[in-house]
């Protein structure tokens, strides 16, 4: 029974870093219809800024991880910018811009690895890795930091999409981006705005991943299971995205656990496939009706 | 003159929807403008609110050219309400009016404004915390109208607000039509229900493939025997195919 909650524990961990990363493809692909696969890169310079405020500007741990936020954040503007804009502007398929995404996340890596290098790099400790005992559960105090901000990070992006002005205004041009227009919005600094989110989101879950593990310029690899994850729950929808993460972190920490860990990804790959079957718009995900 | 359109063309890939359209619309005017189905009159709103780009001729509002930046139009006072119950369905009902009040700062006034319309249509406030989605299309469209009026623009571009409206409904859709007039605010007016937009209209233009074929005073129209033989015959049914462009996997 311990056992069971001790993965469970593991799962919501690494879950919650999961969520950070598939909410921004979620965001993304609420707006533009499309699955951004440069978000992944994205991730990765994060983690890359991060480790620069903290090992070569000497930054305090707060104002590095501030500088991974912003950094990446901007950076995913930049991308929108740069490699979707002119397509969006253009009416082109949506294809373009998968297509475009794809090539923006080659640019990334290679990028990094011509100018930062192709190794692996290591945060310096500037959280505790000791382990707390609660009953007969030993819980890594790592972990509960990482959930904690996630959660945090999480609660408040929740608050803007849903409880705010802005928000009304990303959901609306999210539905009808020509009837957002009508309304006085002006849908090219929407889209900005839920870049930065996605982005910012991406680089302290990229901080984060740092942490727990190294980082490396294909680490972008990693939001792969974030992106099943937005797909199990729904692309486009923001508690689907979370719920979706939660799930694939738990599920894959149990297949690690109990099976074997050589078919950890098998697993999140097979459970995406069988919930797309059975739901194709995912678990959040909504059809919506149209009226006549 | 408030808004002043000259020589307007506009083409969707082969289709030239605007053939060198002009009209104006003088301030504190209800201009009513009449047309077939696919006769352009949609498209003409559109050019006006800077969603359609026309590749000829020229829109000034006040004696400048006005922007073709759709935010920027509201901005500047010009408001439409577009055909088909174009609510945002994954948007409550009052989350749906606020954003007609997006450009709009002060909340006590944008507060004002909700209750305004909630007394307008006493149906939206039974049905504030619903989805818009869920309302049936005449609750959505009140909505829509709802929502328009939560911008309080200067110039207010009405398409076909009465379609598909029960009668009742739509007696007390002209009849807010005229008193938002009176207090100020200028119409156009798109309808097929040429009939009850002639009279209330100060001035009228008929539309017909792309061109004005017509213009005049309402009752002047009402009594033009080529208007009377094509647009107030025997009754047309219309129906509309509503789109949602993106609908399905909305946040
Ligand atoms: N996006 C588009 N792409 C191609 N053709 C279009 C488009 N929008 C309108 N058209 C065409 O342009 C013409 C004018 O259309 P418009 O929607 O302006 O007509 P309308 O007068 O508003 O008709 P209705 O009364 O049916 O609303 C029609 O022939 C229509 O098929
Ligand atoms: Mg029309």
């Amino acid at each position: 029974m311990n056992m069971v909650l001790q993965q469970i524990i593991n799962g919501i961990s690494i879950g919650a870093v999961y969520a950070l990363i598939s909410v921004g493809y979620s965001l993304v692909y609420s707006i533009l219809k499309f699955s951004n696969f440069a978000h992944g890169g994205v991730m990765m310079l994060g983690s890359y800024f991060g480790l620069l405020g903290l090992q070569y500007l000497g930054l305090p741990f707060p104002l590095a991880m501030a500088l991974a936020i912003v950094g990446s954040g901007l950076l995913a503007v930049l991308n929108e910018r740069v490699a979707y804009r002119p397509i969006r502007n253009r009416n082109s398929p949506l294809l373009y811009l998968l297509i475009s995404s794809l090539g923006v996340s080659i640019f990334f890596e290679n990028f990094t690895i011509v100018t930062i290098g192709p190794n692996f790099r290591t945060y310096p400790p500037v959280l505790p890795t000791d382990s707390l005992m609660f009953g007969g559960l030993s819980v890594g105090r790592l972990d509960i930091i990482i959930f904690v901000m996630a959660a945090v990070t999480l609660s408040l992006l929740t608050w803007l999409v849903y409880g705010t002005k802005i928000g009304n205004a990303i959901r609306a041009t999210s539905y009808n981006m020509r009837v957002s227009r009508l309304m006085g919005i002006n849908p090219d600094m929407i889209v900005a705005l839920v870049f930065f989110l996605a982005g910012a989101s991406a680089g302290l879950g990229g901080v984060l991943f740092g942490i727990k593990y190294t980082v490396w310029p294909q680490m972008g690899i990693l939001t792969l299971k974030a992106f099943i994850a937005a797909v199990v729950g729904g692309l486009g929808s923001l508690p689907g995205a979370v719920v979706g993460a939660l799930l694939l972190g738990t599920a894959e920490t149990f297949a690690a656990a109990f099976v074997s860990s050589a078919f950890r990804d098998l697993f999140s790959f097979a459970l995406m496939i069988l919930i797309i079957l059975v739901r194709p718009a995912g678990l959040f995900g909504k059809i919506t009706e149209e009226k006549a | 003159m408030l808004l002043e359109i000259r020589d307007l063309h506009v083409a969707y890939s082969g289709i030239h929807a605007l053939q060198g359209l002009s009209l104006h619309v003088d301030e504190g005017e209800i201009v009513t403008i009449i047309g077939a189905n696919g006769a352009g009159k949609s498209t003409l709103l559109n050019s006006i609110s800077g969603i359609v780009r026309p590749y000829q001729g020229e829109i000034s509002y006040r004696g400048k050219t006005l922007t073709d930046k759709a935010h920027r139009v509201v901005a500047q006072g010009i408001v439409q309400v577009p055909e088909g119950r174009q609510v945002f369905a994954n948007l409550t009902v009052e989350e749906n009016l606020l954003l007609g009040a997006y450009l709009r700062t002060g909340k006590a006034s944008v507060q004002a404004s909700l209750e305004e319309a909630y007394e307008l249509f006493p149906r939206l406030k039974e049905r504030k915390t619903q989805y818009a989605g869920s309302l049936s299309g005449g609750e959505q469209q009140m909505l829509v109208i709802g929502r328009g009026l939560m911008a309080q623009p200067k110039l207010m571009l009405l398409d076909e607000p009465s379609l598909g409206l029960a009668p009742i409904l739509v007696n007390l859709i002209f009849k807010i039509i005229q008193t938002i007039n009176k207090n100020g605010m200028t119409i156009l007016l798109v309808e097929q229900n040429a009939h009850k937009a002639l009279a209330v209209g100060t001035r009228a233009y008929v539309l017909e493939t792309g061109k004005i074929i017509r213009e005049g005073s309402g009752e002047a129209l009402l009594k033009d025997p080529v208007v009377q033989e094509a647009y107030l015959g025997t009754k047309r049914e219309t129906k509309k195919r509503k789109e949602a462009d993106s609908a399905t996997w909305a946040l």
